[in-house]
Parts: C-alpha cells; structure tokens; sequence
C-alpha cells in the first residue's frame, strides 16, 4: 500500500460534482480528508490518498481529467 | 543560545519540538517558528543590534538557530536609499528602495534565506544541501554550500537555458538537468526530500529557512530609524516574503523596538503567473494554481505554498496587489535603471511596475511613506531587456562623425510613466 498527500482545488461545475468519492469508490483508494475550504466558486481539499500504488495513479488521473487540479500539498519547490 | 520553543502549525496551531518536519501531521498545515518573546525582550534591544557588525545575524535571536550563525556572515544589511529620481517621476513625496540586488554573495534576496537554512542544516547534522531552483536560489545554495563546505545538489528542468546554470555551475555542486516538465520536477523533488537525509532547503527544513525572510524587513524598519513605512510592496513567488515582512515587523512592534506598526502591505506578481494577485481582487482565500506564463521566471510559482497567507497578510493589512505585463515589466527595470542607476532583474520590474499602477489607482496615495522590495539583480536576466534598449553609437574615427551622431541620442526626461 501506498500514500500521497495532496491537494486538490475544484473549480467550476467539479465544486458540485462527487468525485473524490467516485474516484474513491472507482480505483479502490482511501481518502481521509484532513482540511477543506469551500466557496461557491472555488473549493480547496487537503487529504491523504491510500490504496496499492498503480490505484493511486489511475486515481489522481481521473481527477485531472475530471477537471480538478491536483498538486502537492507543499506548493512548487522549483524557486 | 536559542529563544526558539518550537514548530508551530499555522492552520490547527499545534506545537512540536524542534526537528525537521515541516507539516502538521494532523491537517498537513505548514509549520512554522514559535519564539520566546519574553527572553528576547531582555536582551534585543536597539542599542544591542547597533553595536553589532552591519549583516543579517544582528537580529541573530528572531532567527532560529541555536548555535552561533555559521553561515551568511557577509549578508544583508543591503542599502536602503532614499529614491529621488524616480520619486520625482512617480510624483510622490517618500519613496525608499531596499536593495537586495546587491546582497552577498550572489546578489539577491535568497541569500539571506539561505544563510539560515545552511546555518540550520548543519546544527541538525546534515551534510549535503539541495534545492530545486531555475534561478537565484540555486545560485545562493551552490555558492554558500561552498563556503560551508556542504555538498550541494542542484535540481533544474532539462530545457533551461545554458546561461542560468552557470551562475550555479562555477562553484561546482552536483546539478542535475530532470528530463521532465514542471511538474514532475516538483513532484520528483518532494519524493528525494522525504527518502533522502539531506537538507532540501525549501521542503524539509522550510520553517526555518523562511525565517531568514523577516531580515529583510528588520532591515527596513531600522535603515529608516525604528520606524515603517506607510506601504511596502513586495514581489511574490511562493507567497513567503511578505508573509514574514508582517512577523518581522509585528515582532519587531511586540518587542518595542518600533513604536507601532500599521503599514499596508501590497503584492505584486507576473501578469501570467499571478495566483495571488487574483486570490486578492477577487477575495478568494483559496488560491486557484495556475500554469506560469511570464518573463518573471524568479516569481513563476504556479502553486505557492504560501498563496493563502500571502493573500490574508494583505488583506489584514488593508493593502491591495497588482500584475505587471511583460512589457511593463521591461519599462520598469529600464525605468528603475535610469533613475536610481540600478539594474534589477525581472521580479524588480514587476515590483516596480505594480508600484506605478498602485499608485495611479490611488491605492497609495502619493503623500506617504512608501518602500519598493528590489530582490535581485537584473545582470541575471540579461536576456529579457537585451533587445530593448537603446543602440550603442556608431561613429567613424573622427570629431565630426561624434558630434553629427550624438545629436540623434534622446535628451534628458525620456522617461515618464
């Protein structure tokens, strides 16, 4: 088994839609939200993912392609 | 001695012991210094810090070492000028310039973050140093990892250009080109952090390597006798400096060494690469990542760590941000170049030009105290402005040809805004 901590902002129509859950329920990944924030434009996550690694993978892919922006939780570290 | 307590989480406010961790373990909030304020005040005084040498270790018990600093011993205390030129030009009455484009040894902001990273580094025990960088902080930890006698690893995309890796390459660290976009580089960066024992600047000890921003405004605060300025405006990447401008300065309040502090602070980012900028005018407390797109590579941060708290140290302070446009960006380095005689590199101009829009909005009047944050010198983005600016003279071996074409050279008050 496996863990990223990311952070995933929402934007547009992803705020309304479940997709933590169906990416949850679809690749067999375990989310445990630690932090949320949530406006009516724009909502921000911060979690820990945990499942077998390739799950993981195809998981923050659906999420990309499903228009969330998935990021590590640091920010960028190219300064 | 030490008058640090510990790391504190900025999101849920618990507290660990000292060591290198850098997220809370409980919400993943990022941690930062607690200090004992009730020991400092007894022994930091101003006449304390004006007895000591003229660099950033005067302050040396709001940083958090617990040693004597080891590193950095020749940086800060960068000037702190009186702008005349371009105040005229601006049409305001005090305007200041804080100069870190001269800072030592390799002249930009990030040498002061570093000296206390590398100073940090070494009490923790580590041997090796490393950041990922394009830019001024690679050049910054190859050169004090040198003094140091650490070793050093660089990390850049493989497609930067050749002229920016040398400014990292003559002191010899391990540089290392990642085949990869931007985001792999991040996302491969963060993984070394977490498997290796070496001190990523930036990651793992950067709690303690962001303290070295709160020099900069110490700086400031005393350069104009123990008091601030009415507005401060600060480039923004990561979002850190003006973050630790406001401790610095409320520190420096808490402790009674200035007599109040109510400066409004101002943020100012790439036009392209500007989370921040937006996050404010839209009063958003989430910062939405975006994907870089400016000739300020130094600011090009798509994801800042410290967007969020950025965003709230401006908005408490009742200030405000702008964005500067690539072509803007140029006329303010030339502008800067030309009025003050100095050279700064592309986050100087964003600076600069968000300060001229700042101003004609009046969101800084032009009758207070103003301060520019220039952080790095513009011999490092040569590329930029190489084009634009105006041809040398090109004369026969005689008077006649000097005197006929010298003619054609613009007079005196060819600048304006």
């Amino acid at each position: 088994m496996a863990k990223r901590i990311v952070k995933l902002t929402f934007v547009g129509e992803a705020i309304k839609k479940p997709l933590t859950f169906r990416m949850a329920k679809k690749f067999d990944v375990m989310p445990n939200i630690r932090r949320a924030r949530v406006t009516d434009k724009i909502g921000e996550i911060v979690l820990e993912l945990d499942g077998k690694e390739k799950d993981l993978e195809k998981g923050i892919k659906y999420l990309i392609k499903s228009g969330v922006v998935v990021e590590p939780i640091g920010g960028d570290v190219i300064e | 001695m030490s008058y640090v307590l510990g790391l504190r989480c900025r999101e849920c406010g618990r507290e660990y012991p000292t060591s290198v961790v850098f997220v809370c373990e409980y919400c993943f909030g990022s941690l930062e210094i607690a200090y004992d304020y009730t020991r400092i005040k007894k022994v930091l005084t101003r006449k304390a810090i004006e007895s000591r040498p003229k660099d950033m270790w005067r302050y040396k018990e709001l940083l958090p070492i617990d040693k004597a600093p080891t590193d950095g011993l020749n940086t800060g205390f960068t000037p702190f000028i009186r702008s005349h030129n371009l105040a005229k030009v601006l049409g305001v009455k005090e305007l200041y310039i804080k100069d870190d484009s001269v800072n030592y040894p390799t002249l930009s902001f990030k040498d002061r973050v570093v000296a206390v990273a590398l100073s940090k580094a070494k009490e923790f025990g580590f041997h090796t140093v490393a950041c990922a960088s394009t830019g001024n902080l690679a050049n910054s930890v190859a050169a004090n990892a040198t003094i140091a006698g650490l070793r050093a690893f660089i990390f850049i995309p493989a497609d930067l250009e050749a002229g920016k890796i040398i400014a990292s390459s003559i002191y010899n660290p391990t540089v290392v080109k990642v085949e990869g976009n931007y985001d792999e580089v991040n996302r491969l960066c963060s993984e070394i952090a977490s498997k290796y024992k070496w001190a990523f600047v930036n990651i793992n000890i950067r709690p303690f390597y962001a303290e070295g921003s709160k020099t900069y405004a110490f700086e400031i605060a005393e350069q104009m006798g123990w008091r601030v300025p009415k507005h401060i405006v600060a480039p923004s990447a990561g979002g850190s400096l003006v973050t630790k401008i406001k401790k610095g300065l409320q520190e420096f309040t808490d402790l009674g060494l200035i007599d109040k502090f109510d400066s409004k602070l101002y943020v100012a980012q790439g036009k392209g690469c500007a989370p921040i900028v937006t996050a404010i005018k839209e009063d958003s407390d989430i910062i939405k990542p975006v994907k870089p797109k400016t000739i300020a590579k130094s600011l090009a941060i798509g994801n800042p760590a410290d967007g969020y708290y950025a965003y709230d140290v401006v908005k408490k302070s009742g200030g405000w941000a702008e964005e500067a446009t690539d072509s803007e960006i140029i006329d303010a380095i030339k502008l800067l170049a030309e009025t003050e005689g100095i050279f700064t590199e592309t986050a100087g101009g964003v600076t600069v030009a968000a300060t001229i829009k700042l101003i004609k909005q009046k969101k800084i009047p032009k009758d207070e105290s103003i301060v520019i944050c220039i952080t790095g010198n513009g011999l490092k983005t040569q590329e930029v402005i190489v084009n634009k600016l105006v041809k040398p003279l090109k004369i026969k071996p005689n008077l006649h040809s000097f005197e006929e074409e010298q003619k054609k050279r613009p007079t005196s008050d060819h600048y304006s805004i």
